[in-house]
């Protein structure tokens, strides 16, 4: 799937909200343009930083300040949620930075796990908050959101062969720690 | 999604991760932090409505001290009315009609916004509908009583702003219905 995709049906609405935001200072626009994004980038980022609420409030909040103040730089070449998705994308990457200058390299020991299908009672989301970011930012993008290797290069400022192998690792990691997991603990995503 | 490498999904891998909720709402709050964080940097502050008013400031002191006047009388007609016995506020309110009025205003504007709090409560149940026909009526409350305050004052710049306003975004908003009909009608 290309995430750069226009989703033709909300594009246009999207572009009338957007420039009422940005000549007007709308703010009945400006609401209804949050409402219609907000769900999915606070769904995408949280899930980036590993379900901490507070930190991914304050990702969305500033990920729209910075989308209001860049609106008319916005050249409507890719969907407006996309795009919006990779300011908070980037906003995330800043607080990974804070904390480690190497986290997208950041490697962890990976125990050799069977290649066997998944249970079918599975706790992904909890798994994914154990990755380390470099791998669940990799994997977050690639297999839940669908963005292509390019794609993630592009926009984390690596090759695609390392985009590739922090996959291979993050998904080697995350069978290890879903096969871990005790039965009785698991529930369906 | 492309671009696999060699370490491919399973099906059962693929449809797990296909079932991750792909949306969430963040907490109410979030929003109105957002709009007041926007608006403290300029951001959402409309330009045409700004224009506005920096022209009017001395109006607009005017109309503050004019709302301000108008809730210390409401204050004192409450109890006013409250102090007197209901045959004799009765009395009084034939011959005092404004007084009474500005009373009922006073009083049916507490109950308007007591009555949409309570609404915005039930904003995350399952009545979905009953809400959006609340928030509806609200809107055209909302309006046709900023067009009464215009007939009421012609000259108060804040009930002015505020009526143009909702009548431009009425406006605009009956254009974008008659044009999705039109659409309608071309595609079908």
């Amino acid at each position: 799937m290309d995430v750069t995709e226009q989703p033709r049906g909300s594009e246009p609405r999207d572009r009338l909200l957007a420039d009422r935001v940005s000549h007007q200072g709308d703010e009945f626009a400006f609401r209804e343009l949050y409402r219609r994004h907000t769900p999915r980038l606070y769904a995408f980022v949280l899930r980036l930083l590993a379900g901490n609420e507070l930190d991914a409030e304050d990702v969305v909040q500033d990920t729209w300040i910075k989308a209001v103040e860049k609106l008319s730089q916005f050249r409507w070449e890719s969907a407006f949620g996309t795009w919006l998705l990779g300011i908070g994308l980037n906003r995330c990457r800043e607080l990974f930075r804070k904390k480690d200058r190497n986290w997208i390299l950041l490697e962890e020991e990976v125990a050799a796990v069977p290649c066997e299908p998944l249970h079918d009672r599975i706790d992904l989301e909890a798994a994914l908050t154990e990755l380390p970011p470099g791998y669940r930012t990799v994997v977050v993008l690639h297999d839940v959101e669908g963005f292509t290797h390019e794609e993630i290069a592009e926009r984390l400022e690596i090759s695609s062969n390392t985009s590739k192998s922090q996959l291979s690792r993050g998904r080697r990691a995350l069978r290890s720690r879903l096969s871990s997991a005790p039965a009785g603990q698991v529930r369906v995503p | 999604m492309t671009n696999d490498t060699g370490d491919m999904l399973t099906p059962e891998e693929r449809a797990a991760f296909t079932a991750l909720p792909k949306t969430r709402e963040p907490s109410r709050l979030a929003e109105e932090r957002t709009v007041q964080a926007l608006a403290e940097r300029g951001l959402l502050i409309d330009g045409r409505h700004r224009g506005r008013l920096r022209g009017r400031i001395p109006l607009i002191a005017a109309g503050l001290a004019a709302a301000a006047a108008l809730f210390v009388s409401g204050i004192v007609v409450g109890q006013w009315l409250g102090s007197h016995a209901v045959a004799d506020s009765m009395a009084a309110a034939q011959h005092e009609t404004a007084l009474e009025m500005a009373a009922a205003v006073q009083r049916t504007g507490s109950a308007y916004v007591t009555a949409l709090a309570a609404l915005s409560q039930l904003a995350d149940s399952s009545s979905n509908g009953a809400v959006a026909q609340g928030r509806e009526a609200a809107l055209t409350a909302l309006y046709a009583a900023a067009y009464e305050l215009v007939q009421l004052a012609p000259d108060d710049p804040i009930a002015v702003t505020i009526h143009d306003r909702l009548d431009d975004l009425r406006r605009e908003q009956q254009t974008e219905d008659q044009q999705s009909v039109i659409r309608h009608v071309v595609w079908f």
